[in-house]
């Protein structure tokens, strides 16, 4: 039996041909969206997960000339928040800000908290800066300063950077530590929005030490954005702003690459899909400058302005016979690391403000007299010109009279003494004359007497070497052009001519003008660099050499890239004799028992040198007693004599004398340079045969000593320095 | 009564465990590589293998035992909804759950496959009188009072699916036309008013789908689901490697937009299986409807096929940027103990229909 209770429902096939019909619609729908408009999204779908990131390129790294690792790079972390992240709740946001201050400030408790600059404080920066110091950060550009946002400064850079739409991270702390890093990472959970981004700084462990000569890295100055653009850097790179940083940039400077990488939602990189083309590191720098020297020569220099109560001193010391600087210090000194990892505001306003300019490096943008030093110039232009000969005396007593005072006379009463302007050399303080000396003797005992007749002339007696031949030899000397040292910011100096003081003061140069410039003095102005490079010159025989700061250009294999040869800038049109008998007045300096720099000695080893006391005027500094000038000290030397490899500049502003303040730190520098040459051996092997330089210097100065001593033994009381001025 | 195994549809036992099986293994996609996610592949299993445990034994029970249990049984849905409503704790988002100790429990899921037994036999005992105005308003408040507790919760979705299943019993009841058009137009006209009594993120939803431009942040979802789609392709990106779930720009990729990733990650075959599968699953479902071998039993399994039917239409349809974006699971896929249990009982109840239909064989 059938049994049919219940007929078949149309209800239910109505109910099939829906089921059927919405299949046939989402079938379609999803053949339009998987087909159709397929590549378009799967484009999409790349465009979510696909980022092309910039990978740095590092850049180079600098070594010494030992291969002692000066400066690197290291990762610093910047706290950076994602808008698109963070709460859209203001409170929630607030509370998430603070958690973090909270953090950082716990973790940094001892650094400063930079806040964002005022206008007032812009204002004041500008105003403290003096041209020099802003020539001192190389392109006049701004540091990178220390970023520290504040929670109301971050709510209100988040809620900017929301209502842009873009996905722009905000610094919130730029350039933490890595301990604050780490504190930031484990709180991550709690802090939605907030990320680590890491870039690298610059580390300078040799710091302060060779700040002057390394510089720093900054952004990119406004005035030079088109052109660095132009050369491939994108606007947040980071550039030299000062010292070798800038001038080798284009050297240092890493190629960055570019990469594929895959990220998830919140733009965390999940890996890498490819390198399109890879970073490659910048080159490294071998510098000429061993690290060790450096450290003792800023030693030196630091106990030699302790002694003068002065503030501000150079010490240089260069191969002469290639050019290379060994050394550089510049004092005060400042730690270029403040740059590295951001400065804030007050610290680069006291760098600014501080009036001893620790920014500048005094070894080659400041200007001073030369002083003493400068008589290289004058007997080498006189010898060489025939002005006079190695015998030649000249000096005091022309007058019946051995004071140290010379007269020249007035053009209008040529004969009447009472106009004749006095000429004193230094001793004339001490109430005698150097009576009539040679010019090796000249230049050890320092006679001023002697310059001025050289150069000036003397009365109807002798005729000099004029102002156009004095300039002439002046600038052979590199005086008044840059050395082209591998710095920026170089001084070229002053160099007066009468042309010059006719167009600055509308004045007629005079014989006076020629005394004071003979002795280093009036209105002639150089770079300590261009003294040492003088000094320099001399010692190897006639040669001005470029000064160099790097040796080799390396590769991160150590390839050498590039090699740097000694460049010389032209050799002295000078005789080899007359190169010699003014070493030989150098060498009379240091040993003869009345030269100016007989105060110094460097076991084992023969020094020549020349001391200086340059009188200058500077308002804020004070006159000494009976209205006399303040003074600088400077000494200048090359060793060993026979065969110098070092010649060494030291300068101490305002500090006295040359002989009693800069000669000690000259001193020091050089013992520390051949104790570190050739160590002292060990006790089996004696003494005399560890000192490798000979002792007794050539022949003449050995007559010339002896000259000396005959002649000047009882007249020069100390060896104390002062020159005469105007 | 003695079980007659041939009468039970493996068709349809075969297709569920299939969809089982893929919905188990899309969770497992969906979630990997996320710690808070990491049980919910296990979680799910275990709640289809309890599913399909509930589903023999359902099957075996007589279904028409139920009958005289309407009355109790309507009593327990308005009891759970209400205290739901009331106390009930508020957990993510829109949802009402019922912490019954180990499990946190979503009445308004059961509630479905109560009312179903509950609104199939009043329908049954009022067939021949089905055109009748006061048994239609009665039908009408019958449904109308557990829908109005969801939606308190609030759970629009949920409120909704209880009203089309109900609208979908009555069709399938027999309903005049008159009544069906005369609703349809109501509804309709009804709509503005509707829209304008509507929750806030109610409205934002709707307001979204008509203008996605309106707030791209909330279009962010759907625009991705559609780009995960189209990024599936014919064969899919492979199993557990679509750029767009494993990235987590899809978002809730274990329920609401599982649909997407297997679009995504199985391509445009994988969908289509999944499509064909709920077709075949409706297909046996509206058989054994028209077999039945009572009007109850038939509204019953007319009842099961408008929850799994709806469900499926509304999830897949969002997840294609047909519809507006809802908290509607897709069924037997998406992650969730209580739905997946719903949907295994309400199968079992077709399977018990389905043993007694009205083929009755010679001996």
């Amino acid at each position: 039996m059938l049994s049919r209770p219940l007929p078949p429902s149309g209800r239910l096939v109505i109910l099939r041909g829906l089921i059927v019909l919405i299949g046939i619609v989402f079938v379609a729908q999803l053949i339009r969206i998987q087909f159709v408009e397929g590549q378009g999204l799967r484009a999409r779908a790349d465009a979510n997960r696909f980022r092309l990131v910039e990978v740095r390129g590092q850049r180079g790294v600098m070594y010494d000339r030992n291969g002692q690792l000066l400066v690197r790079n290291r990762p610093s972390f910047d706290i950076v928040a994602i808008p698109s992240n963070m709460p859209d709740d203001e409170e929630e946001l607030r509370a998430l800000l603070e958690r973090l201050e909270q953090i950082i400030d716990e973790s940094e408790a001892d650094l400063p908290v930079h806040q964002q600059e005022t206008s007032a404080d812009a204002d004041a920066v500008d105003d403290a800066a003096p041209e020099d110091a802003a020539a001192a950060i190389g392109q006049q550009g701004q540091p990178e300063f220390r970023q520290r946002l504040s929670v109301d400064e971050a709510i209100a850079e988040v809620d900017a950077a929301m209502a842009g739409g873009a996905y722009l991270p905000v610094v919130i702390a730029g350039r933490v530590n890595s301990e604050t890093a780490f504190a930031v990472a484990e709180e991550s959970h709690n802090l939605p929005g907030i990320q680590l981004s890491i870039a690298p700084v610059r580390e300078y462990l040799t710091g302060p030490l060779t700040s002057q000569l390394i510089g720093f890295v900054g952004p990119i100055p406004e005035a030079y954005v088109a052109s660095y653009t132009e050369a491939g850097y994108r606007p947040n790179d980071q550039v030299g702003l000062a010292g070798l940083e800038t001038t080798f940039e284009k050297a240092l400077r890493g190629r960055d690459g570019r990469r594929n990488i895959e990220v998830d939602v919140n733009g965390r990189e999940v890996r890498t899909v490819g390198d399109i083309f890879p970073s490659a590191p910048g080159n490294n720098l071998v510098l000429t400058i061993d690290a060790q020297l450096q450290a003792l020569m800023e030693t030196a220099l630091t106990r030699g302005l302790e002694a003068a109560k002065a503030q501000v001193g150079v010490a240089i010391a260069m191969d002469p016979r290639t050019g290379e600087v060994l050394g550089m210090v510049s004092l005060p000194t400042y730690d270029n690391n403040l740059f590295a990892r951001g400065i804030t505001a007050a610290e680069y306003q006291t760098l600014l403000e501080d009036k001893r300019l620790p920014l500048l490096n005094h070894a080659i943008s400041a200007l001073y007299p030369p002083g003493s030093v400068f008589k290289i110039v004058a007997s080498s232009g006189a010898l060489q010109e025939g002005v006079i000969d190695e015998n030649t005396r000249l000096g005091d007593s022309f007058d019946g009279r051995v004071d140290g005072i010379i007269y020249v006379d007035n053009r209008f009463f040529p004969d009447d003494l009472r106009y004749a302007q006095p000429f004193y050399c230094w001793i004339h303080s001490y109430g005698t004359g150097h009576y009539r000396v040679t010019v090796r003797e000249a230049l050890a005992v320092s006679c001023d007497t002697f310059f001025y007749q050289i150069s000036g002339g003397y009365r109807k007696t002798f005729e000099g070497l004029g102002i156009d031949k004095l300039v002439d030899y002046t600038r052979i000397f590199g005086f008044g052009e840059p050395t082209g040292v591998d710095l920026p910011g170089e001084n070229p100096g002053l160099v007066p001519t009468p042309r010059w003081k006719r167009l600055t003061y509308a004045e007629t140069w005079s014989a006076g003008d020629t005394y004071n410039m003979s002795i280093g003095q009036g209105a002639l102005l150089s770079t300590p660099m261009q003294v040492l490079n003088a000094t320099a010159a001399i010692a190897n025989g006639g040669a001005l050499y470029r000064p160099q700061l790097v040796r080799q250009i390396v590769d991160t294999e150590g390839n050498v890239v590039e090699e740097f040869e000694p460049e010389l800038i032209r050799n002295l049109p000078l005789d080899p004799e007359v190169v010699d008998i003014v070493r030989e007045g150098l060498w009379a300096a240091v040993n003869s028992p009345n030269g100016t720099a007989k105060a110094l000695t460097v076991p084992g080893v023969t020094v020549a040198g020349k001391t200086g006391t340059a009188e200058f005027f500077d308002p804020e500094i004070p006159l000494k007693a009976n209205d006399r000038l303040p003074t600088h000290a400077w000494f200048t030397a090359f060793a060993p004599y026979e065969d110098p490899e070092i010649a060494i500049a030291v300068f101490v502003y305002n500090g006295g004398e040359g002989s009693a303040v800069a000669l000690p730190v000259g001193q020091e520098i050089l013992r520390g340079y051949f104790n570190l040459k050739y160590p002292p051996q060990p006790l089996e092997i004696a003494p005399s045969e560890t000192i490798t330089p000979a002792i007794s210097p050539a022949g003449s100065p050995e007559l010339l000593s002896g000259s000396l001593e005959a002649l000047i033994t009882d007249t020069l009381p100390l060896s104390d320095t002062v020159e005469g001025g105007e | 009564m003695r079980l007659n195994l041939r009468r039970f549809d493996f068709v349809l036992l075969g297709a569920t465990l299939v969809l089982l099986v893929f919905g188990v293994a899309m969770v497992y996609s969906a979630t990997q590589g996320v710690e808070s996610y990491e049980d919910y592949p296990l979680r799910q299993a275990i709640y289809g293998l309890i599913g399909l445990l509930l589903l023999l034994l359902i099957s075996a029970f007589d279904y028409r035992l139920l009958t005289s249990l309407q009355w109790p049984i309507y009593a327990v849905v308005l009891a759970s909804l209400g205290a739901v409503a009331l106390v009930g704790q508020v957990r993510g988002g829109a949802s009402g759950w019922f912490d019954a100790g180990i499990v946190f429990v979503q009445p308004a899921e059961f509630s479905k496959v109560l009312f179903i037994i509950v609104f199939a036999q009043y329908l049954a005992s009022h067939h021949e009188q089905i055109g009748k105005p006061q048994w239609v308003l009665g039908a009408v408040a019958l449904m109308g009072l557990p829908a109005a507790l969801i939606y308190l919760q609030p759970d629009l979705g949920n409120a909704i699916v209880l009203l089309v299943i109900g609208a979908l019993m009555l069709f399938v009841a027999d309903l005049p036309w008159g009544y069906i058009v005369g609703a349809t137009a109501a509804s309709v006209l009804a709509l503005p008013l509707i829209y304008a009594n509507l929750e806030g993120y109610m409205k934002t939803r709707i307001d979204i789908f008509l203008d996605p431009a309106s707030d791209p942040d909330a279009s962010f979802n759907i625009a991705q689901a559609l780009i995960s789609i189209g990024n599936g392709g014919v064969l899919g990106k492979g199993f557990g490697a679509g750029s767009q779930s494993q990235l987590h720009f899809l978002r809730v990729r274990y329920a609401d937009f599982i649909f997407s990733v297997i679009a995504e990650e199985l391509g445009f075959v994988g969908a289509l299986v999944l499509i064909v599968l709920l077709i075949i699953v409706l297909w046996r479902l509206i058989t054994i409807a028209d077999q039945a071998r009572d009007q109850f039993g038939r509204l019953l399994v007319a009842g099961v096929i408008a929850l799994i039917m709806f469900q499926a239409i509304v999830s897949i349809g969002m997840n294609l940027g047909l519809l507006p974006v809802t908290g509607i699971t897709l069924p037997f896929i998406s992650y969730g103990g209580s739905s997946l249990l719903t949907l295994m009982i309400g199968v079992g109840l077709a399977q018990s229909v389905a043993m007694r239909n009205r083929k009755i064989e010679f001996d």
